[in-house]
């Protein structure tokens, strides 16, 4: 199983020190916290993608190209990547590209974005939101499945004989999940090309997260593509941890009450009762998380965000450093012992997946030339 | 009408205790439950008082999600037979909490519903109010709201409100006509995110 870091990289002044942050320094933060999460070991680092204030990563896939290089084992992906507003096209170029610098070591989550506004800065309309999301990806897959494509749809400018560049490596496109809290048509559309799901649990109920994730799994059976509990999942998820957990307590508590999305709303320990929310020690953090396969079934990848709501650089880094030491050890074991052999333990790697193309062909060939030797 | 229960569900506004807009809504409760009872139909009542979930509505327009007692307030609501609506009347309008509980509901969520619109006010000046403000909203809800509204004003608690009119009558005709709406309609409850997904070829090719 994999556990990693997501981001929203927010711009958000500390409440404890009145201090702000600019652009420039949380765009370095964040590569400071790749960097880290990579050294300590931890296995996915993602970016999200926004084209408003507070938030600095509008362009992951330049984010992601230099992390290739400056970092060693790290899985790069995002959290998400707008299939709604971006040129699919531009998209599959981008994308492509990143996979070959990292040499694979990197995928992708498509999202919808929850900012209106976005979709009428990039020429869109946000109530075609799915459709867009839809069609969009449809494309995508050609562009990177097929070298030359023809294409019409409803959303962009047609293509003929159209060949996005790079090619994938070793000819596998990037892989995909799709991210969604509440619409089951983005779980349809996993399920139906037997991509990932990804559910950002982390301000919701586990009782809503089960249903989508089961909607999920079903229709990836219904397709073909493998048992439901086969399918491949990845949740959010939110931490804050100190040896003690009362220190936890007390130095979060601030960062909570004034955070962009829930500050001023429930209290923290409102909020850590009904979403995955867990401020504790890393022992309850393991227990929290522990128990999150008996609502979703095995899952793929856990990713939590931490580096938010203002908290100091400093306090994220260690923060990587009690998941890396502390943690995931201990929920990895856990979650192996208790994982059936038939479910994945991980996502497909772009190494497993390149070895079943190459396969493919090699049976593909042999039933041909068997086929000419009957003929 | 559905098979199987019948509920009536008041939903109540009022924030004092005691509070008269609870008192209204108690009785075209009681009102309905009698006039299905003349139909031989038995229902269940049942009240959501807001103010009990103040907290958790406000936490829901914050957060995007229900938690608290709200998740149950809003199943007995959406799923009711049918829905009384009652309000204080402030700044000419419904009160803010009401019009907050309203905002957390999904917003296909009363499409159908047939509901009987009541509201308080310390005069009669403010009646109008259930026209001009509260039957518009239900109308954007789709929900199905009977022509008989029930405004109850402080003098209206003691005979020398109107005399003419006076309110139990009103309560009782209100009542009236939300059980015949109620055994007129065969909603089932609110739509489940889940019933109508598309496949994807379907949204391939729309």
């Amino acid at each position: 199983m994999q556990f990693g870091i997501f981001s929203v990289s927010d711009v958000t002044t500390d409440p404890t020190t009145g201090r702000t942050p600019d652009d420039t320094e949380r765009v370095r933060s964040m590569l400071t916290i790749a960097r880290h999460a990579d050294a300590a070991g931890l296995d996915v680092f993602a970016t999200g993608e926004h084209h408003n204030p507070p938030f600095v990563a509008s362009s992951p896939t330049t984010l992601l190209g230099y992390l290739a290089a400056a970092t060693e084992n790290i899985v790069l992906s995002t959290s998400t990547t707008l299939i709604t507003t971006n040129d699919p096209v531009k998209i599959a170029e981008d994308y492509a590209m990143l996979q070959v610098i990292s040499d694979g070591r990197m995928d992708l989550m498509l999202g919808r974005g929850n900012t209106g506004p976005v979709y009428p800065w990039f020429g869109q309309d946000i109530r075609q939101g799915i459709p867009l999301a839809i069609e969009n990806y449809a494309l995508l897959r050609r562009l990177w499945e097929e070298d030359v494509v023809d294409w019409e749809g409803r959303f962009r400018t047609p293509l003929q004989g159209f060949t996005a560049t790079p090619r994938p490596l070793d000819g596998v496109p990037p892989y995909v999940w799709h991210g969604s809290i509440r619409s089951p048509e983005i779980a349809e559309q996993a399920g139906y090309y037997g991509d990932g799901f990804f559910h950002n649990n982390i301000f919701w109920p586990m009782s809503h997260t089960k249903k989508m994730v089961n909607f999920y799994r079903q229709r990836f059976e219904h397709y073909g593509h493998g048992r439901a509990d086969q399918a491949i999942v990845g949740l959010g998820g939110q931490v804050f941890m100190r040896k003690n957990s009362q220190d936890a307590w007390n130095e979060f508590r601030p960062y909570f009450d004034n955070a962009p999305v829930y500050g001023h709303g429930p209290s923290m320990e409102e909020f850590t009762a009904t979403t995955p929310l867990t401020v504790g020690s890393p022992q309850q953090v393991i227990e929290r998380y522990a128990s999150m396969r008996d609502d979703v079934g095995d899952y793929q990848r856990q990713l939590f965000l931490i580096d938010h709501a203002g908290l100091p650089l400093k306090t994220v880094l260690e923060q990587i450093d009690m998941l890396a030491e502390e943690v995931v050890p201990v929920l990895r074991k856990e979650m192996e012992t208790k994982r059936p052999a038939h479910v994945p333990a991980n996502p497909p790697s772009h190494a497993e997946r390149a070895a079943a193309r190459l396969e493919d062909a090699q049976t593909r060939n042999e039933n041909e030339a068997r086929d000419e030797i009957h003929a | 009408m559905r098979d199987g229960d019948v509920s009536v569900v008041a939903l109540s506004a009022g924030l004092r205790q005691p509070s008269s807009t609870r008192m209204l809504a108690d009785r075209l409760g009681q009102a309905t439950l009698s006039a299905l009872d003349a139909h031989g139909v038995t229902a269940t009542a049942e009240t959501v008082e807001v103010r009990e979930i103040a907290h958790d509505v406000v936490n829901a327009m914050l957060t995007g999600f229900p938690a608290g007692g709200l998740p149950e307030a809003l199943e007995k609501v959406t799923h009711a037979s049918g829905l009384i609506a009652v309000t204080p009347v402030f700044g000419t309008s419904y009160s803010g909490l009401f019009k907050s509980f309203m905002d957390v509901l999904e917003p296909d969520s009363l499409t159908g519903m047939p509901v009987l619109l009541g509201a308080t006010g310390g005069t009669p000046r403010h009646s109008l109010a259930l026209d001009y403000a509260m039957r518009p909203l239900f109308a954007y809800l789709h929900a199905d709201a009977v022509s008989t509204t029930v405004f109850a004003a402080t003098d209206d608690w003691a005979g020398d409100g109107d005399t003419e009119n006076p309110l139990p009558e009103r309560i009782e005709r209100a009542g009236r006509e939300l059980a015949e709406r109620i055994m007129r309609t065969d909603r089932t409850g609110p739509a489940d995110l889940y019933d109508d997904v598309p496949s994807l070829d379907q949204m391939l090719r729309p």
